[in-house]
């Protein structure tokens, strides 16, 4: 089975001194994890400057996401999968520069990490957006009843392991939306990476499915 | 052997359990190897201490060996004092629950004055939510209770919670040897965990997961997977529990 987390960040972070500072401590908390690859956001493209995509060496196991920042005074990137962050970066998500941004990303078959804050600006996104893939990430584990409002009527939403920590609402989504809706992801090292991958050897879910929330599910969004 | 020394039995208002039953819960502890949960019932958290108390009861006896109690103590109610005397002998009920933000009433307060008294009368285990930044539950009034309570055990749930708190759970528990840091919460990451038992020792510290409130696996893997001894995992996971356990017996 290979694990690749779809959510990490690479870097330093204002909040901590944390292993993956730099590339090679990333890896050797993969490595302590049995993580093979993750998908990499650098910190300094998510803290400091989301329009110049920050020097990260090349390693095939760290996937670059790059951010996207809609409008004349942001960025675009060139990428199976990227990242949006709204709040962060101080943007409307569905306003006419967001929008003309995410139809272009699904033009180009490009997949968007998001974090679940606005619930209604997701909403329109994807009822505007159908054909943009959207994965969810950091939804925490108070979220069920907003993500299932979601996930009903985007088939095109998926939704991340990081925060989705009530009991069973990994198995609940996988049930209700197949698992090819869920994918393996930490958000570290802002949030646990330990408590995500114990869950992913323990699910209650028939082993296929576990392969495709471990990393099919992302290698197909990869291509 | 695995002791889970913060969990819940029950459902909860503000988010969805869809399977909040004790079978659940048991075969996930199962699963991952968790032989005794120490559990309060949410029913008793929220709005009905009474009613909950009794079903956590029920429960324990449901599943033999495999839950232990805390009997929730509610500072509004006035025969709560009464009714917990009498929940503390019973079989199974190793201590109080008690929740300074639900209850909004700050753990340090009158109404809980009693709770401790009966808890140090009975030599049981307190279990609060510790939350830092709360006006009821910071590691502040911890720091206060335990030195006016010094033969009560108490657990602070959460170990502060919020990682900006942290250091300041660390402190109370370096000053003041009855009170173990309890590990679960949505915002405890591994590497958090291995800095407190740095900090503070291992033997300070115990293992829980907020089950089924939380998802018990992510819980148990951040103590299971975090980068410290063995030793240290072992303390967590069952020494520290154990050694409170045996000395009430």
């Amino acid at each position: 089975m290979r694990v690749i987390d779809v959510n990490r960040i690479v870097g330093p972070v204002p909040t901590g001194d944390v292993p993956s500072n730099d590339a090679p401590g990333l890896l050797g908390e993969l490595d302590r994890l049995a993580i093979d690859a993750a998908c990499v956001v650098h910190s300094h493209d998510l803290y400091y400057n989301p329009t110049a995509a920050a020097a990260l060496p090349a390693d095939p196991r760290l996937i670059r996401v790059p951010v996207v920042v809609p409008g004349p005074l942001g960025s675009t990137a060139s990428a199976k999968l990227v990242r949006m962050c709204p709040t962060e970066h101080r943007f409307p998500l569905t306003g006419p520069h967001g929008l003309a941004a995410a139809r272009e990303l699904s033009e180009c078959g490009t997949s968007v990490l998001l974090t679940l804050e606005n619930l209604g600006e997701i909403h329109r996104l994807a009822t505007e957006v159908p054909a943009l893939r959207i994965v969810l990430i950091n939804t925490g584990y108070r979220s069920l009843r907003e993500l299932a409002d979601l996930m009903d009527v985007h088939p095109e939403v998926r939704v991340d392991t990081s925060t989705l920590c009530g009991h069973l609402h990994v198995e609940w989504i996988a049930e209700r939306y197949g698992a090819h809706r869920v994918l393996f992801g930490t958000g570290a090292p802002v949030t646990d990476d330990a408590g995500p991958r114990f869950q992913l050897d323990h699910l209650e879910l028939p082993a296929a499915d576990v392969e495709l929330i471990a990393g099919g599910n992302v290698l197909e969004l990869l291509g | 052997m695995i002791i889970d020394a913060h969990g819940h039995l029950g459902s909860w208002f503000a988010f969805a359990i869809p399977d909040s039953s004790t079978e659940s819960l048991v075969r996930v502890m199962d699963s991952c190897g968790v032989t005794t949960m120490c559990v309060s019932h949410l029913l008793a958290i929220g709005p009905d201490a009474r009613a909950g108390n009794a079903l956590l009861l029920k429960e324990i006896e449901r599943f033999p060996g495999r839950f232990l109690g805390y009997a929730v103590y509610d500072p509004h109610d006035p025969e709560a004092a009464e009714r917990t005397a009498d929940l503390l002998a019973m079989p199974g009920v190793i201590g109080l629950k008690l929740h300074p933000d639900t209850h909004e009433h700050p753990l340090d307060g009158p109404g809980y004055q009693r709770a401790f008294e009966l808890a140090a009368e009975h030599d049981c285990i307190v279990l609060a939510h510790g939350m830092f930044g709360s006006p009821w539950c910071g590691p502040d009034r911890f720091a206060t209770v335990a030195a006016r309570h010094p033969s009560v055990e108490l657990l602070m749930g959460h170990a502060g919670l919020f990682p900006a708190g942290f250091p300041a759970a660390a402190e109370v528990a370096v000053q003041h040897p009855n009170v173990t840091l309890e590990l679960c919460g949505s915002r405890m990451t591994a590497r958090h965990l291995a800095w407190l038992v740095e900090t503070v020792g291992a033997d300070r510290m115990a293992f829980g997961s907020d089950a089924l409130f939380l998802d018990l696996r992510v819980g148990l893997g951040r103590v299971q997977l975090a980068p410290i001894s063995a030793a240290d995992r072992d303390q967590l996971l069952f020494g520290t529990m154990t050694r409170l356990l045996e000395a009430r017996r």
